[in-house]
């Protein structure tokens, strides 16, 4: 079966019904994807097939043969943030990190598909995606930051201020 | 000082919203890792009538079994720091005291072939009585479920007894008689599993002499690393531990849940072993956040005060103690919540059911006495027709106030918190309240009944 990750192509001799989420992490090593719950409850697990948002653990590999698959790994990096993960970081929307991946991913197909979506329509893309630490609205509202136009610059520097920057800006000092 | 006030970044933020984290589950050894699953108890509560593991040990792809037989260290406790003896075998012996307890463990090449075998161990039962809830425990013909007795023993420490966190204060019959109101009411909060997305997990890769690199999602690494040690017997520098990357915890991951049996197939194998917990295991084996019951009477006057309180608090531990008696203990500390009150009789127990260990989540024994305390004097205003604002600053905690357990407060803060929470929800207070603050009582504030409550609070804090 053939399949593309993140722009690289593979051609796999895996059981057609292994489960894509354990084909990405155990035979690619790509990790950004999470076993959260393996049953679809959670959404750590969400990946793009053909720019769709899909739960991978409940997507068998035969059912994606062919397919352009994206991970959060294929949204960007630490140095070429897209838009959604500087809001995230920005906006505190990763606490402990293990739902993050499936959150943005998701966020992402949401965008792509409605770029101007309400509070409601960005809760009802994430319904389904369990977070435990923020409470989620420091998710929704980097969402919205990004729906909204808000620009970030491609690497974390100026958006988010360091030590120095916050101390001048709030007058703080040591 | 440069952090104070300013707004930082998450120092693992960047991680998170790209994906490259390191995770437990998400760290790659050379060879690869075998699989561990458990056979936990389909039962409550049942003696281990045969236990057999040898059709499963033939099974394809597995490599190595751990019963309690091969644990150097099978029982061991969570304040044996403290002196309080062991009650709770890693792996099961001749009782399974909840569902889901830990029978045995199995390591093999994928988690399919780990299941199986694991399926494929024999085991027989003979079911005991059970007990679930915390107050049937005190009744004469409850089935007694723990070999202590129904409630933990050794508050003292080593030697049993005292059987209770005990805090008494004033002179309480006297409150009671005093009073123009006795006001009484039960709560029992339920438990709560902490449900973090990253289920407990660790991996265990064996060195060639002999160490152990534990790759760890525990909340309180050095006390995982005595744990396991203990188990196994060995000292601490044959113990490597990597962790502070936890998936979520909230309370869930103090207690050490995969790392000594995961570090026991490996040794057994002598190859890296990965246990990553199921959402179902999660949810029947990990523990939960402990019911409780409290009992509380409060002796209070027409105009507002609270002369004295009786309170009885129920912790359930479930099967075995772990830190339940330290929790019960902090919850003892906070009986009163944030007032003031003169006349004190509480008793705590912490109570053995048939129900997966409880831990710390988020305020470990406090939470469930703040949501009593602060029903409780809700009921009270109520019932005496008071403002709740006012009810709760007039009793509010004052510099130089004494708690149940003695403590003189230096710096108490429950009226300006009353304050900011009338603000929020956009309540005027009379200005009287509203004018009100921390200062020691003075004039009305000092009735006769809290005279014996003041000392000098600043000189105390100097």
């Amino acid at each position: 079966m053939k399949l593309t990750v993140n722009g690289r192509a593979h051609d796999l001799a895996s059981d057609p019904l292994r489960p894509l989420l354990h084909v990405l992490r155990d035979e690619l090593d790509v990790t950004g994807p999470k076993a959260g719950c393996q049953q679809g409850s959670c959404g750590t697990c969400t990946i793009l097939v053909d720019g769709e948002a899909r739960r991978s653990c409940l997507t068998p590999l035969a059912l994606v043969d062919g397919a352009e698959v994206t991970t959060i790994e294929g949204l960007g990096d630490a140095t070429r943030l897209n838009a959604l993960q500087a809001a995230f970081h920005q906006y505190y929307g990763a606490q402990c990190g293990f739902c993050t991946s499936g959150m943005i991913v998701a966020a992402h197909a949401l965008l792509e598909r409605n770029p101007a979506p309400t509070r409601h329509d960005i809760q009802t893309a994430l319904a389904g995606h369990i977070c435990r630490c923020t409470g989620y609205v420091k998710i929704l509202d980097a969402i919205e930051a990004v729906a909204r136009g808000e620009t970030f610059t491609e690497t974390n520097g100026d958006r988010q201020p360091g030590v120095e920057e916050s101390v001048a800006k709030t007058g703080v000092s040591g | 000082m440069k952090a104070v006030g300013a707004r930082l970044p998450r120092y693992d933020g960047l991680g998170h919203v790209v994906g490259e984290t390191t995770f437990v589950d998400d760290v790659r050894v050379p060879d690869g890792n075998l699989w561990a699953r458990a056979l936990r108890s389909p039962s409550h509560a049942a003696r281990i009538v045969r236990l057999d593991t040898r059709k499963a040990a033939e099974l394809p792809g597995v490599h190595g079994i751990v019963t309690h037989e091969d644990i150097p260290r099978n029982v061991y406790g969570h304040l044996e720091a403290l002196g309080v003896p062991a009650d709770e075998p890693l792996l099961a012996e001749d009782e399974v005291r909840y569902k889901g307890q830990p029978i045995a463990v199995v390591a093999a090449d994928s988690e399919e072939e780990a299941q199986a075998a694991v399926e494929a161990i024999e085991l027989e039962l003979e079911e005991r009585d059970t007990l679930f809830d915390i107050r049937k425990a005190f009744d004469p013909d409850a089935p007694k479920i723990h070999p202590w007795g129904n409630w933990f023993p050794y508050f003292g420490g080593p030697d049993e007894g005292p059987d209770r966190r005990k805090v008494r204060k004033g002179d309480i019959d006297k409150a009671f008689s005093d009073a123009d109101t006795i006001v009484q009411g039960v709560y029992r909060p339920a438990a709560i599993e902490h449900c973090p997305t990253e289920t407990q997990v660790a991996l265990v890769v064996p060195e060639a002499s002999g160490r152990l690199v534990i790759y760890s999602c525990t909340q309180a690494m050095y006390f995982s690393m005595g744990v396991v040690a203990a188990h196994l017997e060995v000292p601490l520098n044959k113990l490597k531990f990597v962790g502070g990357t936890v998936g979520g915890g909230f309370g869930g991951k103090v207690d050490t849940a995969a790392e000594t049996l995961s570090g026991l197939l490996a040794l057994k194998t002598d190859r890296a072993v990965k246990w990553r917990w199921t959402r179902e295991e999660e949810f029947l084996a990990s523990s939960t956040r402990a019911p409780w019951h409290m009992e509380i009477a409060d002796a209070v006057t027409s105009d507002g005060w609270i002369l004295g309180r009786k309170m009885l608090t129920l912790h359930d531990a479930g099967a075995y103690a772990r830190f339940s008696p330290y929790g019960l203990t902090k919850h003892a500390f906070h009986h009163a919540g944030a007032y003031t009150i003169p006349n004190i009789h509480f008793d705590g127990f912490v109570v053995f059911t048939n129900r997966v260990p409880t831990t710390a989540m988020r305020g470990f024994g406090v939470t469930s006495v703040s949501f009593a305390v602060e029903t409780h004097i809700s009921r009270i205003a109520n019932t005496l027709g008071l403002d709740p604002y006012e009810f709760r600053l007039k009793n509010a905690n004052r510099v130089g106030d004494t708690t149940p357990n003695g403590v003189t407060l230096t710096d108490p803060s429950t009226v300006a918190t009353i304050h900011a929470v009338a603000e929020a929800a956009g309540d005027t207070l009379a200005p009287e309240y509203a004018a009100m603050t921390s200062e020691p009582r003075s004039g009305p504030l000092l009735p006769d009944h809290l005279v014996t409550q003041q000392r000098d609070g600043r000189s105390a804090h100097a």
